[in-house]
């Protein structure tokens, strides 16, 4: 009987994966065999009866009980020893192992002790467990109806079944790091998921940004806050231009007159075929310099010229100095100091 | 915002081009009518400006901007002449519709001030919003060097 009981116990530690009712059945054999050995001995100690009545309670507090009355056990039966109490002892120490001291049933016994304990936590966190993993999947629903909102019609779910899998952070973090060629949108607390606003969301955004970054090009817009002052201060600014370039248009025309009477054919096209060899020439143009006190001075894109223009573009030999020398001279135009 | 300017491309070419091409038009405008020479200011007036447009439209990338598309397609209406366009996705003015159609929840403050530039920026007609920004953007910027140049040219004439 009580080497039967060993072997169970053995084989019931040994394998962690037990299941629950495999291990209940195993201290229900443990009660049966302890209650038989009470009966067997001599003495009714208050704590085998003890044992006795709180293995008749919970069976989740029992393993940590057992433990507690195992190590009552060890203790009550190691005094006893001496007085000859020899039936449970060589039971106790027969269930913890063969041939033990007295001193060692006692670790025996704790380090069972411990391991049933072990499987009292881990029978406690799997209730736990279960219950994070249905909030998991409370979140888990709750992103994929996200994300399908988000989605305009393209299947994602195999996606974000696949993201579930992992912890909550990182189904977070995949969720939102998916790369589609949607834009994924988190719905924020309290805040409506269907696709409609959602949109309308990732639209908004998208028009603060540009916003923002008008806000660096017009000067004086970083005073006005709200998004109706900054759009009046970029519509005033639109328009203060626009008012610029006529006024400067006007002075120009007025300044002009006095040009077009000095301008000559020759000298229009010696400036036409000027410009031809600028833009020809690959070179950055330094042609301001002596022209206009620009600031700026770069190398040409080509590609922003209108291959419609009607001046023909043939690269002449002569360099470009030389032609700005010949039009310093001729001074038609009077563009430079 | 580097990171904004990353999204947005409002790459503007330098003062010289603009330059370049602003001398050009006034150029192409002497040979033009040269011997009408028009004593009405007005006329003059508007062509130096509608110059100043055009050459800021191409200085600006030519057709592959909607706003210097539109720009130029106006003036070559204005003068009877055709523009070539490359072929491209040609966004229908009637899309806009559509979508407000849809949801009229847009922020009505920002659909206001949308519509004002709308009205400003050439070719924003047929935009949406979003787009209408970046179109701004670079419009403002191709403006603010076009006006530089013009007033260079007018120190420059003017100090002689």
């Amino acid at each position: 009987m009580l080497e039967g009981l060993v072997s169970q116990e053995s084989l019931s530690l040994n394998s962690m994966d037990m299941s629950v009712l495999e291990r209940l059945k195993w201290v229900h054999q443990q009660q049966q065999q302890l209650q038989q050995v009470v009966s067997h001995s001599s003495n009714n100690s208050p704590e085998l009866l003890q044992i006795l009545q709180f293995h008749g309670s919970n069976n989740d507090e029992l393993l940590e009980s057992s433990f507690s009355q195992f190590q009552m056990l060890g203790s009550g039966f190691g005094p006893n020893y001496n007085m000859g109490f020899g039936p449970p002892h060589e039971c106790i120490s027969r269930t913890s192992s063969c041939h033990m001291e007295p001193v060692d049933t006692m670790e025996v016994l704790l380090k069972t002790g411990e391991e049933t304990r072990a499987i009292a936590l881990k029978n406690k966190r799997k209730p736990e467990v279960k219950t994070r993993e249905e909030q998991k999947t409370e979140k888990k629903i709750k992103v994929e109806a996200e994300t399908e909102s988000s989605m305009k019609g393209k299947s994602n779910m195999g996606n974000t079944e696949a993201s579930s899998d992992t912890s909550k952070e990182t189904s977070k973090g995949a969720s939102e790091n998916q790369k589609l060629d949607y834009i994924h949108v988190r719905a924020r607390r309290g805040q409506a998921t269907d696709r409609h606003s959602l949109a309308e969301r990732a639209r908004r955004e998208k028009i603060s940004k540009k916003m923002k970054y008008l806000q660096d090009i017009v000067p004086g817009c970083n005073k006005v806050t709200g998004k109706a002052g900054m759009l009046d201060e970029i519509i005033n600014y639109v328009q203060c231009l626009q008012r610029q370039v006529e006024f400067l248009s006007m002075k120009l025309a007025v300044l002009n007159p006095e040009l077009e009477l000095a301008v000559e054919d020759v000298s229009v096209k010696q400036f036409q075929a000027y410009f031809a060899n600028v833009v020809a020439s690959k070179q950055s143009i330094m042609v301001d310099v002596p022209l206009f006190p620009l600031d700026q001075q770069g190398s040409l894109d080509l590609s922003a010229i209108n291959p419609n223009q009607t001046t023909s573009i043939e690269a002449p030999s002569a360099s470009w100095e030389t032609q700005s020398q010949s039009l310093y001279n001729t001074s038609s135009l009077g563009f430079h100091y | 915002m580097a990171s904004a300017d990353k999204l947005i491309n409002t790459d503007v070419p330098e003062k010289d081009v603009f330059a370049l091409h602003f001398l050009q038009s006034l150029s192409n405008l002497r040979t033009q009518s040269p011997l009408n020479s028009p004593n009405k200011s007005i006329d003059r007036v508007r062509k130096i400006k509608k110059a100043a447009y055009v050459s800021m439209a191409r200085a600006a990338g030519g057709t592959s901007r909607l706003w210097s598309r539109a720009l130029l397609r106006r003036a070559a209406k204005d003068d009877n002449k055709s523009v070539r366009f490359s072929r491209r996705k040609r966004k229908v003015t009637w899309k806009i519709s559509s979508k407000r159609k849809r949801s009229n929840q847009r922020a009505p403050v920002v659909e206001e001030a949308a519509e004002r530039l709308r009205n400003l920026v050439p070719g924003g007609g047929g935009m949406e919003t979003s787009k209408l920004m970046e179109e701004t953007a670079h419009y403002i910027k191709c403006l603010s060097m076009q006006v530089k140049v013009m007033q260079c040219l007018v120190d420059g004439l003017s100090q002689k």
